[in-house]
């Protein structure tokens, strides 16, 4: 509120005196450290620390955790039994009942529970009205797949003394050893170990125990805050009890009704020297370790969703979403854990050099890589994979937590975003200078300030008085909207949303069990619990074109602030005492609730259009927020950056993790939304947005405009280019977004991802290939570069995807980088689909011709695949589709094109639409050098099953010449893109 | 283009249709039919010597590195510097050879279309009213043939604003002519000052002369009496008192509504912050917010005297209650103030009226030459000036006075003639001070010719000034015409540039720039706030127009549809 955008008189005035009121304040653009927990500020983080602290500085530590061989039941893939619990206190042990589910997919579940909470045999203190299980629905949200019980999976007869062996994957390769004592699981493949469980003997498990009164601790209650050593009090058993209870950070309280019950557990990867994922952070790739020295953080990676106002590069702070996924990999080897749990979580990683192994051979020195989990409250509940690639690991989580729903065609183009476009005529008068100066875009975006005061669902009557003509405009060249709904609702009394929300009591709570109320944008407001199914069915109706007046079908939607951000809450958000649907605690919740928003959206979309008029378009929702599983429901970008160079380089590490972690469509204002970027940044931000699978610009309320036809010669220009590139490669990065939905595979791919064999290739992160298409980019992202270094991990030939300049892998070569250029080359033995005419927006590119660009490198031979819908509606599950894939044989000299699809049906409807969408170019890069003088090309089409009469079509030859490639390009082929054909050089 | 080629280009149309016989390849004009005359081989034009069949004309494939083979689709729309770079387009002329995809618009101006639009499956009515340029159904799109309405309706808001440019214009001239009354009137008011100037020059002469006279004579005097009263030193002394008295009344007087109105603007700040504090974002964000309501809360919270201390108040007041009210009365005290002791030592009272002048007369030019010569002292420039001398200075002052400002008038009406910038033919001179204003979202805005640019909320509260005019700038604009003409169209364009407006919140000082077009009313069009703070208003006025009613000042329709 006190941002709108043409502050009034009295604004400036109060300004002026705060000026007085403040003078010695110097703004500082930096990440407020003073918000945010650190380690030692989070009671069970420091435990579970300090636990690792002394179990590993004592020899001969004992885990206190057995697993009763006696309870040890297996059945149809389950494995069952009791962890026990040895007390220090007492002879009673607690018992965690322990589950270990081995899937059809070859991963493997480990989950501990609490028996007596699993009871509700607890007591909560200050009368809470919480659960007294552990949370136990996480998978509710995250799991979607992939758990079909292993029928294969079996008991092994030959364990060794006092542990139990399970072979299950895929002919049996994996097993896991199960130790009873102390508790511990090797999962191994094919014989060796590949991840170790409690290995370290760090696994905590925080039993629920009552609340001893004592005189000093009752006396310390009143004043928590910075408790410090000399306070800390000790039980009996030697635990420092000091953070058990209340807990208290930046002025506000938690209550902890149930006390400490963190979970933790250590992980090693024996033999893996780069682990990643635990996305969300601004890190490196490969991520560092943790525990301090030099190079190394000293805090753990925290995972905890969180609106972090101009937040740091280079750091295990948490951001706005978490993943708890990370994949280990070494050479021609990856496996991966997904710690499934919506807590607080933090991760120490820490890797252990041994000297090699004195049986092996001469082989140097073997890293191990060791983490350490820990989650305040919850399950323990891990999934395992073992692999081997990138893409086995990544493709069972994704197959776990779902695929990225294949978005609408204009999703994956350009999108133009300001906080804020002021007026509906400013929305068209942008509108109208894009196409003006020949940009494509295909979406412009509306913050906050559209609302009527903040109220969702309402429009600014006096600055929007006529959005459904400002959504027809757009509409006209298939252009789209996309308006902000944020999961905070005002406060006020006539706003017929909160009303209703309050009426039916479907906002979350607080403590006490009444409505909760927090500040945000619209000040005094409540919280939708998309928890609660009825919540979720509510949000839902909102979105229906008679009830959101003012939407029109071309209007899509963007969630903001559902970590939740609540401006006056701890950490910026919700108390962890508010409760939930079903009286869970936002504590145990937190991570998935802005997931539980974005699907309430997500669903809200499609409920929309299929209640209207079986419109069935796909949804598009922008999410902050995001947990395993948000990739189902849109695309998430990183949040509120900075117009800076830093920021600029993070973003692709960043991007990257994403795409790893199963999340691909991914990216981050480009510009950067804080501050203004000079031209150069901007030029160089959009060269490397041009590759990000979500691109949109966004700025700041308190920028200046700076819309890429604003910026004048030559930056303009160059933009412009690298927009149009963008949209040149639609129909490859529309197929790679179709292989992400139906594979999980990331669509910017890391080194490792491609190379898994190419050991110094591990910890790049500044370049990447797009999709299957080896098509490898290394934008710029230092001022004043001209030119990249990039590295070419195999014996292949690369060539200058705009010039065919020759490269030679593996090295690393020096690719020339003025402004306008973006270090972009091809690798051999691929086909790229492109459409070259440039368009006002991408949905006037459906009908348009294609190119292929075919890559020919050391094995002659090239392949490549094309996927083509509607690129609005899900008629491709009835088979409205194309899917082919292009193949080129240097043997025969063929290029053929060969359907992948499978026919549904509506598959002959579409391909009539298709009909005369026609290949109107091949380029084939690296032509052999006996074409030479060729002419003509042989072109057969499939018609009716069989092939036609062969037909001439002409070839033009390109001589090599000073580095650069020789090239031919085949002449309107005119083959359909729908059909089978042959075309023989 | 411009409209008058347009123009031209339609009556060649007409004419072309009759002589030429052979059908011009889709998307030809007439300005490039003859390129493509011969019907067996085409010769790209930028490039005569890549030759091709003439079938590849307009086959949907790019052949000509200059796009010159296509010029009734799409396929060489890439051709464009906006395009990444291609090993073709490298080395190749990449600039098209042809303005776009020409549509004939038959019954309304024909105009080129971008490639990029050819067959997109939009029927772009806005510059092919006949939908040509869909020709392939693209999508099963079909664009009929809208030229008839859209050419009518066109035509009528042409004549529309036709017409309302000659008003324009003619509103314009009488503009210039009001500018040049004006200019005159500055010019005869110049010439009056010179005379007026210099006879104040003399009359200060002649009063400092005056004054150096009645100074001398007032040197004489003993005691100094105004003239009606009847003298003495209490009187003198209850004189100064009054005054004093007064000026102290006045001056406290003063301070007070002074201090009233401090304490008023702390209370309406105090009520702001209070206000700020309750209902500002608590945003853990911003950072300088926070600090301000802390140092407020801090400052609220600190022991304060009450602004205004009641009792001292009613002091106050009685203290300033005329001096009558309060017993107290001048005039007793001046009124009887000959006391008889007094009267005793003036001897002259006893000496009949003619003695006593004469005496009076010898005794004073006595005086005045002892002083003269020293041998007295002047006791009388020290303390009080008799009423002829302040008289005399008061006239000189004021002939000062005057004389000073018909100099600074002079100044700055000779500087305004010389390079004060009032535009072209200096027509702004007449409007300086006009204002016109409209409403846009919750504000009304305010324009004043010259002045100001200012911001009002609709919903009550300050106004704020969003920059004060410091000049007037041109810049080039290239917009859209709407069909009632009210825009800025394309071209060079005046501008009044306002800087130094109210600070904003975050941001710069506000300022504006007010591009001007021709139009027939002073209007405020359209108002943008192109980045935070800094607002670009679009506003017609007559004072833009050329005499012509077209040209420079605006833009004109068919430029707007021509260009490309």
């Amino acid at each position: 509120m006190s941002r709108g955008h043409i502050p009034s008189f009295t604004w400036a005035n109060i300004f002026h005196l705060c000026t007085i009121l403040c003078m010695l304040i110097t703004p500082a653009v930096m990440v407020k450290h003073e918000n945010f927990k650190t380690c030692e500020q989070s009671g069970f983080c420091k435990r579970n620390r300090a636990y690792a602290d002394t179990a590993l500085s004592t020899s001969n530590w004992n885990s206190p955790y057995t697993l009763d061989p006696a309870s040890i039941k297996f059945n149809k893939g389950v494995l069952t039994g009791t962890v026990l619990k040895k007390l220090a206190t007492s002879d009673e042990n607690v018992r965690l009942p322990l589950t270990i589910t081995f899937h059809e997919a070859g991963t493997a579940r480990v989950t501990v529970d609490e028996e007596r909470r699993q009871k509700g045999d607890i007591e909560l203190r200050h009368d809470s009205k919480a659960r007294k299980e552990r949370y136990n629905e996480a998978e509710k949200w995250a799991i979607v797949g992939g758990t079909a019980v292993s029928t294969g999976a079996a008991l092994s007869k030959d364990a060794d003394q006092g542990t139990t062996r399970v072979l299950f994957g895929q002919g049996s390769k994996f097993e896991a050893i199960v130790r009873h004592a102390p508790f511990g699981i090797d999962f191994k493949r094919e014989g060796e170990t590949q991840i170790q469980f409690n290995d370290r003997g760090l696994m905590n498990f925080e039993h629920w125990r009552a609340k001893v009164e004592k005189p000093e601790v009752a006396a310390a209650e009143g004043s928590e805050e910075n408790q410090t050593e000399d306070t800390a009090v000790k039980t009996d058993s030697g635990e420092d009890e000091s953070t058990w209870w209340e807990e208290s950070f930046g002025g506000n309280t938690d209550s902890k009704p149930r006390g400490p019950e963190a979970v933790a557990l250590d992980i090693n990867f024996p033999g893996y020297g780069h682990v990643y994922g635990a996305a969300e952070h601004t890190g490196p790739l490969s991520l560092k370790e943790t525990r301090g020295g030099d190079g190394k953080y000293s805090e753990p990676y925290r995972l905890y969703n969180s609106d972090v106002f101009e937040y740091e590069l280079d750091s295990p702070m948490t951001l706005y979403g978490s993943i708890p996924f990370v994949q280990a990999h070494k050479k021609d080897s990856s496996v991966g854990v997904f710690w499934l749990n919506a807590a607080e979580t933090w991760i120490d990683i820490t890797k252990s050099t041994s000297t090699a192994n004195p049986l092996s051979l001469g082989i140097g020195n073997k890293v191990t890589t060791q983490t350490h989990w820990f989650s305040e409250s919850g399950l323990l509940d891990a999934f395992v994979f073992l692999g081997p690639t990138p893409q086995d690991v990544i493709g069972s989580y994704a197959e776990l937590t779902g695929f990225t729903e294949l978005p609408q065609h204009f999703a994956i183009a350009y999108h133009q975003c300001r906080w804020n476009y002021v007026t509906d005529e400013d929305v068209k008068d942008v509108d109208r200078k894009f196409d003006k100066h020949r940009i494509p875009y295909d979406v412009i975006w509306l913050d906050i300030e559209y609302t009527d005061g903040k109220k969702y669902f309402t429009w600014d009557p006096m600055n929007f008085p006529d959005p459904i003509g400002m959504q027809k405009q757009l509409d006209q060249r298939e252009r789209k909207l996309v308006g902000i709904i944020d999961p905070h609702i005002k406060n006020e009394g006539g706003y017929s949303i909160v009303d209703e929300m309050k009426s039916k009591d479907l906002a979350v709570k607080n403590k006490e069990g009444t409505i909760f109320e927090g500040w945000c944008w619209p000040g005094s407001s409540h919280w939708i619990d998309c928890f609660s199914p009825k919540g979720r069915e509510w949000w839902k109706s909102l979105f229906r074109y008679d009830k959101f007046k003012g939407a029109a079908k071309n209007m899509f939607i963007w969630n903001d602030m559902n970590e939740p951000s609540v401006f006056n809450g701890p950490e910026t958000t919700m108390p962890k005492d508010n409760l939930h649907y079903d009286n869970w605690e936002h504590r145990d919740v937190h991570n998935i609730n802005g997931m539980t928003f974005h699907q309430a959206t997500h669903d809200a979309l499609l409920a929309r259009d299929k209640d209207e008029d079986k419109h069935n378009v796909r949804p598009f929702v922008l999410t902050r927020a995001f947990f395993s599983g948000s990739q189902r429901l849109g695309a998430m970008w990183t949040g509120d950056n900075q117009a800076s160079w830093g920021h600029l380089e993070a973003s692709i590490p960043m991007l990257l993790s994403m795409g790893i972690s199963g999340y691909p469509f991914a990216g981050a204002d480009v510009g950067g939304f804080f501050g203004n970027p000079d031209k150069e940044l901007l030029t160089r931000w959009y060269q490397a947005g041009a590759f990000y699978p979500f691109m949109r610009a966004h700025a700041h309320i308190d920028t200046r405009r700076r819309e890429p036809y604003l910026a004048g010669e030559p930056y303009t220009q160059i933009i412009a280019q690298a927009i149009r590139l963008r949209y040149s490669l639609l129909p490859a990065w529309y197929t790679a977004f179709h292989e992400a939905s139906t594979t999980g595979a990331p669509i910017l791919r890391p080194n490792y991802y491609v190379h898994p064999g190419d050991e110094k290739g591990f910890a790049i992160d500044d370049q990447f290939y797009l999709g299957s298409y080896g098509l490898l980019a290394k934008p710029v992202t230092k001022e004043g570069e001209k030119g990249q270094e990039m590295y070419l991990a195999d014996k292949e030939k690369y060539y200058d995807y705009f010039d065919y300049w020759m490269y030679e892998g593996p090295s690393t070569v020096k690719v020339a980088a003025d402004l306008d250029t973006i270090p972009f080359l091809m690798r051999g033995g691929h086909i790229i689909p492109r459409r070259d005419r440039p368009r006002r927006s991408s949905g006037l590119m459906k009908f348009d011709p294609l190119t292929l660009v075919v890559v020919l490198g050391n094995s002659g031979d090239a392949e490549g695949t094309l996927y083509l819908d509607d690129g609005e509606s899900f008629d491709y599950k009835d088979g409205a589709y194309i899917h082919r894939r292009f193949h080129y044989q240097g043997s025969t000299s063929t290029l053929m094109s060969e359907d992948l699809g499978v026919s549904g049906k509506r598959t002959k409807e579409y391909l009539k639409t298709m009909e005369k969408v026609r290949v109107e170019k091949i380029v084939v890069v690296g032509a052999p050098d006996a074409w030479r003088g060729k002419t003509e090309v042989e072109v057969s089409e499939e018609q009716g099953g069989k092939s036609s009469a062969a037909r001439q079509v002409e070839l033009e030859y390109h001589e090599r010449e000073a580095g650069k490639a020789a090239w031919a390009v085949v002449r309107d082929p005119g083959v359909q893109v729908g059909a089978g054909w042959k075309i023989a050089f | 283009m411009r409209v008058e080629e347009a123009l031209v280009c339609l009556s060649c149309v007409v004419g072309g249709a009759l002589a030429a016989n052979a059908p011009r390849p889709r998307g030809v004009s007439l300005d490039f039919a003859k390129y493509y005359k011969d019907t067996t081989t085409f010769s790209c034009i930028s490039n005569p010597a890549i030759q091709l069949p003439f079938a590849r004309v307009n086959d949907d494939y790019c052949d000509c590195p200059d796009g010159s083979d296509e010029p009734g689709t799409s396929a060489c729309a890439h051709l464009s510097p906006l395009s990444p770079p291609s090993p073709a387009g490298a080395a190749a002329n990449v600039a098209l050879a042809l303005p776009g995809f020409y549509c004939k618009n038959k019954g309304h101006i024909p105009a080129y279309l971008p490639f990029t639009n050819v067959n997109d499956g939009i029927c772009d009515y806005e510059l092919c009213c006949d939908g040509s340029e869909e020709w392939a159904g693209v999508g099963g799109v079909k664009c009929e043939d809208r030229c008839k309405e859209i050419g009518k309706e066109w035509k009528k808001h042409d004549e529309a604003r036709q017409k309302s440019l000659g008003i324009a214009a003619r509103k314009r001239k009488e503009l210039v002519t009001e500018a040049a009354r004006i200019r005159q009137e500055v010019q005869d008011r110049v010439q009056t000052l010179k005379t007026e100037i210099e006879g104040t020059e003399l009359k200060v002469k002649q009063l400092e002369a005056e004054v150096k006279d009645v100074e001398r004579r007032e040197r004489g005097k003993v005691v100094k009496t105004a003239p009606g009263q009847k003298g003495g030193k209490m009187s003198v002394l209850v004189g100064l008192a009054k005054s004093r008295m007064a000026e102290l009344h006045q001056s406290l007087t003063r301070v007070r509504r002074e201090r009233d109105d401090y304490s008023s603007r702390l209370q309406e700040l105090e009520n702001l912050l209070m206000i700020f504090k309750a209902e500002y974002n608590p945003n853990f964000n911003d950072e300088g917010v926070k600090r301000a309501v802390r140092a407020w809360e801090e400052y609220a919270a600190r022991d304060k005297e009450p602004l205004v201390n009641v009792a001292a108040d009613i002091d106050l007041d009685e203290i300033l209650k005329s001096d009558k009210d309060s017993g107290l009365d001048w005039d007793e005290y001046e009124g009887g103030e000959d006391s008889e002791t007094d009267a005793l030592y003036t001897f002259e009272n006893y000496l009949p009226p003619s003695i006593r002048s004469w005496l009076d007369q010898k005794l004073r030019d006595l005086r005045i030459r002892l002083i003269e010569a020293g041998f007295l002292a002047d006791n009388s420039g020290a303390s009080t000036e008799s009423k002829a001398l302040s008289d005399a200075r008061a006239q000189l002052e004021k002939a000062q006075q005057d004389l000073e400002n018909h100099r600074e008038d002079l100044e700055t009406r000779n500087e305004e003639l010389a390079s004060k910038d009032f535009g072209p033919d200096d027509v702004f001179r007449a409007l300086k001070g006009t204002c016109v204003s409209t409403d846009s979202g919750e504000y009304t805005y305010e324009v004043c010719f010259l002045q100001q640019t200012t911001q009002k909320p609709k919903k009550g509260g300050g106004h704020t000034n969003m920059g004060n005019f410091v000049r007037l700038e041109t810049i080039d604009v290239d917009e859209e015409l709407p069909a009632n003409g009210k825009g800025l169209g394309s071209g060079r364009r005046l501008v009044m540039r306002h800087e130094g407006g109210q600070h904003c919140w975050n941001g710069p000082d506000r300022s504006s720039s007010v591009i001007l077009a021709c139009a027939e009313e002073n209007e405020i069009w359209k108002i943008m706030e192109e980045e935070k703070c800094v607002y670009r208003l679009e506003v017609g006025t007559p004072a833009v127009c050329d005499e012509g009613g077209s040209g420079s000042g605006r833009a004109n329709d068919a430029s707007a549809k021509d260009e490309l």
